[in-house]
């Protein structure tokens, strides 16, 4: 993977660790050999917030990320600290669309295991990279994956994203590759 | 994803039908929205879904209106039912109405993955069940004909028996009811299944070039014959030769072939030579060859000959109750090769269909049900999809060629007149000289001259 054209834009919205932002940047470098630079803080999203479930709306953030353009950053990933939800369903760690510029990543869920414990920050910021590979493959079109031992995978269940690998299947890497070329990353 | 499904998200608020459009693309799917049942219909109509989420509460037509005209009209299609919180008792109703399954509102990501394979599991053991049922719909099929009425059991039955055998067949019954396809079952099921089948349409041709067809000819043997060719008679060798309308052959034809059949031997045209042949011959008519053979008009040894075993394909008039299934075998046929996907008929147009008389039989139908797929614009046939069928007041005779209807006037009148050709000639209104033409070219002859 070389001759990268484009970057990818990491955007901390709120208050948001800086050491998992970084994870995430050399998880990306890694994996995509795409440069990801962390660009300026946003606000937290307030505009989101519904207080009847006392959540934020992940499509509500999404529709005013996608309302931003980012030089040389075609797909930019928002990092948050805060409880995501879209209508159907009780929550998400994360959010993208196929093929969309933009994408979610909550770290408000990743942080304690099932029984509420709260985990260690290795195991925080892995998750916290999981998540964003797996929502910047569905920015460049890669659909979810059977394989368990590919970040496509998709999973709500800690325990089931802490035992998949940091790595991208044989298929899916393919899948990722035109996807990069397509959108002329490479 | 192991499995792509064709997915419709029917719900009246735009927030929850893109979230659900989203999440389903990611997970591979192929999706579309509706934003309202009637929408939803008008897709369906259009395009085959797999699977339907719909949401219960929609103002016009509510879900459970939806779930039933689905299930009533594309059974098909599996229906999940969204529903808030609070409202189980209208999911507990969905399910008894034939809801695949019920997602209560918000849910938990993972319940829908769990919903999406378990409706794939549902429609994989429905696949299943399908295909046996397929197997058991060849029961009623023998290679391509089709008929679960008695009286095509019985031909199905008889079929193996008469291909044991290698005696002639004679199959009778009405221009398009099937009589090659028996044939060819015969054909198959026989020991020269390996061998060749010709099929060729004896009232089609002319009697010079059917007497070439089959004999074969010589260089120059005739005008036009620059190559020497083989005859059928010789190239269907091991294999089943097929003579469709046999009752249209000449006196001379019923004679050489008559020949042939006795003795296995050809001269082929032009030659003194004979060659061994080895065939098995079908006929087929749609005349009453014996009226013919009582009349004179038909050899009788030759008609004993190839009439050793015979066989009668019943109108489908008188086997009403295969039409339904009759018309599914046409619209699958016809939907695969034009690729337009339509898969039902109204129940309406069904029993128009069976109320018709088809005077042009299964062939008929065939032709109905193609015209009615290409200018079809839904994925449903409706009854105005036939209106290019007139239904009859009475049933009509099979259709017949202006020529045939010409010969068996001229041959009434002639039989009217007891063969004095001068009387027939005015009563036809034609001289003389045009009659005996007609009469030759007809090959009519007087009872006692075929003795
Ligand atoms: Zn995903
Ligand atoms: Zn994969």
């Amino acid at each position: 993977m070389a001759n990268p054209k484009g970057l990818i834009g990491i955007i901390p919205m709120g208050t948001v660790p800086k050491h998992a932002l970084e994870v995430i940047s050399d998880r990306i470098f890694d994996l995509l050999g795409i440069p990801a630079h962390i660009l300026n803080r946003v606000e937290n999203p307030s505009y989101a917030f519904d207080r009847k479930r006392g959540q934020y709306d992940a499509a509500q953030i999404m529709t005013a990320a996608e309302s931003m353009t980012w030089h040389d950053c075609p797909k930019t990933i928002w990092v948050l600290n805060v409880d995501l939800y879209i209508p159907i369903f009780t929550h998400v760690f994360g959010e993208a669309r196929d093929g969309g510029s933009c994408a979610l990543v909550s770290l408000y869920r990743l942080d304690s295991d099932a029984e509420g414990s709260p985990v260690s920050e290795e195991k925080l910021m892995a998750r916290a990279a999981k998540v964003a590979l797996h929502e910047i493959g569905h920015l460049f079109s890669v659909p979810h994956c059977t394989d368990y031992r590919c970040i496509m995978h998709f999973s709500t269940n800690l325990d089931v994203l802490d035992e998949i690998p940091m790595a991208f299947c044989h298929y899916c890497t393919a899948y990722l590759e035109e996807g990069v070329r397509r959108a002329g990353l490479r | 994803m192991d499995e792509k499904l064709r997915i419709m998200v029917v719900d009246d608020e735009k927030i929850v039908r893109e979230s659900l459009y989203h999440w389903f693309r990611k997970a591979g799917h192929v999706v579309d929205m509706a934003a309202s049942g009637f929408e939803a219909l008008d897709k369906l109509d259009k395009t085959p879904f797999d699977v339907l989420f719909v949401d219960i509460k929609m103002p016009g037509m509510n879900g459970l209106e939806l779930l039933a005209k689905t299930k009533e009209e594309y059974p098909d299609a599996s229906v999940v039912i969204i529903t808030a919180y609070g409202s189980i008792e209208s999911a507990v109703q969905a399910m008894k109405a034939g809801a695949s399954d019920y997602l209560l509102k918000p849910f938990k990501p993972d319940q829908m993955a769990l919903v999406l394979e378990k409706v794939a599991i549902q429609r994989r053991q429905e696949d299943r069940y399908r295909y046996v049922k397929g197997l058991l719909d060849e029961v009623t099929r023998f290679d391509n004909i089709i008929g679960q009425a008695p009286v095509m059991q019985e031909i199905f039955d008889l079929i193996p028996e008469v291909a044991q055998s290698d005696s002639t067949v004679l199959i009778t019954g009405e221009t398009g009811t099937g009589k090659e396809l028996v044939a060819k079952a015969i054909h198959a099921k026989s020991l020269r299944a390996n061998g060749p089948f010709i099929a060729i349409n004896c009232g089609a041709m002319q009697e010079t070039l059917l007497e070439s067809e089959l004999f074969g000819h010589q260089k120059g043997a005739f005008t036009g014959a620059e190559q020497a060719r083989k005859g059928f008679l010789e190239v269907v060798s091991g294999g089943t030769l097929f003579l469709d309308e046999i009752g249209e052959i000449s006196p001379k034809m019923q004679i050489d072939l008559l020949r042939v059949i006795q003795e296995k031997k050809i001269i082929r045209i032009g030659e003194r030579e004979p060659i061994d042949v080895d065939f098995r011959l079908i006929s087929s008519t749609c005349r009453e060859l014996d009226k013919a053979v009582q009349e004179g008009r038909f050899r009788e040894d030759f008609f004993y000959r190839i009439n050793v075993i015979s066989l009668h394909v019943p109108p489908l008039r008188e086997r009403k109750e295969d039409i339904p299934l009759l018309v599914q075998h046409f619209l699958n046929k016809y939907s695969q090769e034009t690729t337009k996907q339509v898969n039902r008929v109204t129940d309406e147009a069904i029993s128009f269909l069976k109320r018709y008389d088809w005077p042009g039989n299964v062939r008929e139908l065939e032709n109905a049900i193609e015209r009615a797929v290409v200018l079809s614009k839904g994925r449903t046939l409706h009854l105005e999809d036939f209106s290019f069928l007139k239904p009859q007041k009475t049933r009509s005779a099979p259709p017949r060629t202006l020529r045939e209807i010409q010969k068996d006037y001229i041959h009434e009148i002639l039989i009217q007149e007891s063969w004095n050709v001068t009387q027939a000639a005015k009563v036809l209104g034609i001289n003389r000289v045009t009659l005996h033409k007609m009469i030759k070219r007809y090959n009519l002859q007087k009872p006692s001259d075929s003795n």
